[in-house]
């Protein structure tokens, strides 16, 4: 087995005397699709700012392709090949869509400011091709003919896309989802499913995937983990995640009930506060 | 008529000095949402920069002869590398370490900044504790009249070198990759660090390029007002920028050319209130309308009213 390109070892962080993730380790192998899930308030998104270095793990480390990245500044994280999408769309609203892939292009520039202010050839080349990849990123997620709209009077759904889209433009090697479901209509995430295992073939990505949509979870996911209150109770395929009584327990909370036919109930609240 | 002409001619080359000033604040706020109080210091020690290198040199003492056309460019150009530096080692020293503190802590430390430059700025080996008076750095004459306007060389230059950094910073906004990076930090510069920005670099970078815009606005200040190089803790350098700031809110506090705008709209108001109504109530025309401004588009004319989602 080939050494994993994502590597958490048992990281955690307390925000005073709150435990919000204790001991999460995770071991992704180049190329995966795998899935954190977890009710309403487990740590989920907490797990995926300490990944990115929004949070500083106060115990653990994070390898990225055999290199620490615990403790980075994000924008280092992110040029070392880590990108995320947000629970709650966060585009930056007064930039047009291709402005918004642009940007996130820069980190992969060679050019630096000098360059810019001198208005050398090597920047004006570099330019146009962050202009060429940031179109083509475009076209692959339908947004081509929006390219020139602010990204705040996009529709929802658009919005959703173009998230992931600006998170690809960075050039990462692991790309963490949160939520990239939530709002959507069935055909929508139909949809959202294909486009997550397109990109994935066509960058060789490795994917992780915070989602509340089970039915999504447990098709598209190679394996699952479960978190609650921080805690991770339950690691394997789909199968055996939504067999686990503990997983049952967290999600429904009755431990002599029956368990469900089918899956888990999700969680009704996808609209709500995960720290 | 004459007199109308000569009024917006004064106003706009007012205006376009304000508007410089305002820039700085409008971009460190669109950034970082507080406002650099030490930013009037900023321009004032640009202003008083520009003397001390203009009287070193000696360009004073040629006597009746002008002074070289370079004299001139070198001057401004030494006062915005000073303040650059300058600007980079406050955000450097004092801002940054408080990036995450909350906001009131870093206005107060604004506020302290602006009190240490005014103070040290006294010492005897930087600027004094007396008023000088500029060296004639630019021809004091009358380029050419038309309608009985006179169009003098320093207003001249006032504007032409105003417009010409305004049209630089427009072009640097909007049209690179630097300005794409900062337009994205001043939306959000949590995300924007996630998306591989150096958020740190583009705040740098911001306030040195707003320092350097003021230390020209300082330098075309007393080449137009050669009489008016006040000791560095002088209200007048307060009150200007108070003005300045209040262009920028007028313009729509963070957006760049809300305070092109906001500057040039003050300038005007202040020397037609001056020339038709009273010389001496120039500051209650500003502020008044500030408040008009604010009762009918609270966001500032080109700000974007945002209504939060509930």
């Amino acid at each position: 087995m080939t050494a994993p390109i994502l590597d958490v070892r048992a990281i955690s962080i307390a925000f005073g005397g709150l435990k919000a993730v204790t001991d999460f380790s995770l071991s992704l192998p180049a190329g995966a699709l795998q899935g954190l899930i977890g009710p309403n308030g487990a740590g989920k998104t907490t797990v995926f700012n300490l990944l990115t270095g929004v949070y500083r793990p106060q115990t653990g480390e994070i390898h990225l392709d055999g290199r620490r990245v615990d403790g980075l500044k994000p924008n280092r994280i992110a040029a070392a090949g880590l990108a995320r999408t947000f629970q709650n769309i966060r585009l930056f609203g007064d930039l047009t869509v291709l402005d918004n892939v642009r940007v996130a292009c820069h980190v992969r520039a060679e050019t630096g400011l000098a360059a810019a202010i001198f208005r050398t050839r090597a920047h004006y080349g570099e330019e146009a091709a962050i202009r060429e990849r940031a179109l083509s990123l475009l076209e692959i997620f339908g947004l081509s003919h929006r390219a020139g709209e602010y990204a705040r009077n996009l529709p929802y759904g658009d919005q959703r896309r173009l998230e992931i889209a600006r998170a690809l433009a960075t050039g990462p090697k692991v790309l963490l989802l949160d939520e990239p479901a939530a709002g959507m209509n069935p055909q929508e995430k139909r949809a959202l499913a294909d486009l997550i295992a397109l990109v994935r073939r066509q960058f060789g990505l490795t994917v992780l995937l915070i989602e509340h949509d089970m039915g999504l979870v447990m098709n598209i996911c190679e394996a699952i983990t479960v978190i609650d209150h921080g805690v991770t109770i339950a690691r394997g395929t789909p199968a055996e995640v939504q067999a686990d009584p503990a997983v049952i327990e967290a999600y429904l909370g009755a431990p002599d009930e029956p368990p469900p036919a089918s899956a888990p109930a999700p969680a009704p609240d996808s609209a709500k506060a995960d720290p | 008529m004459t007199k109308l002409l000569q009024t917006l001619f004064d106003g706009l080359a007012v205006g376009s000095l304000y508007a410089l000033i305002a820039l700085g604040y409008t971009m460190v706020y669109g950034i970082l949402q507080f406002i650099n109080f030490a930013h009037s210091d900023v321009f004032m020690t640009g202003a008083w920069v520009a003397y001390v290198v203009a009287a070193t040199a000696g360009w004073a003492a040629l006597g009746g002869d002008a002074p070289p056309l370079y004299a001139g460019l070198f001057t401004l150009f030494a006062s915005m590398l000073f303040c650059a530096i300058l600007g980079f080692g406050i955000e450097r020293l004092a801002y940054r370490p408080l990036r995450k503190a909350p906001r009131l802590n870093v206005l107060i430390t604004a506020i302290g900044i602006s009190l240490f430059l005014e103070n040290i700025g006294q010492r005897p080996e930087l600027f004094g504790t007396q008023p000088q008076k500029m060296p004639q750095l630019l021809p004091d004459t009358t380029l050419f009249t038309i309608a009985d306007v006179n169009f003098r060389v320093v207003d001249l230059t006032v504007i032409a070198v105003a417009l010409v950094l305004m049209a630089v910073l427009q072009w640097l906004v909007f049209h690179t990759r630097l300005g794409r990076a900062m337009r994205a930090v001043s939306h959000n510069f949590s995300v924007a660090s996630l998306m591989g920005i150096n958020v740190d670099a583009v705040i740098s970078f911001t306030f040195v390029v707003g320092s350097a815009m003021a230390a020209a606005a300082g330098f075309l200040y007393v080449m137009k007002y050669p009489g008016a190089l006040k000791q560095p803790a002088d209200s007048t350098w307060i009150l200007l920028g108070l003005k300045c700031f209040v262009a920028a809110v007028i313009g729509g506090i963070g957006n760049v050319r809300g305070a092109m705008l906001g500057g040039v709209l003050i300038g005007l108001m202040e020397m037609f209130g001056a020339a038709y109504l009273s010389p001496h109530m120039r500051d209650i025309y500003v502020f008044s309308l500030l408040i008009i401004v604010l009762l009918v588009r609270p966001a500032g004319l080109l700000g974007r009213a945002t209504v939060e989602k509930v």
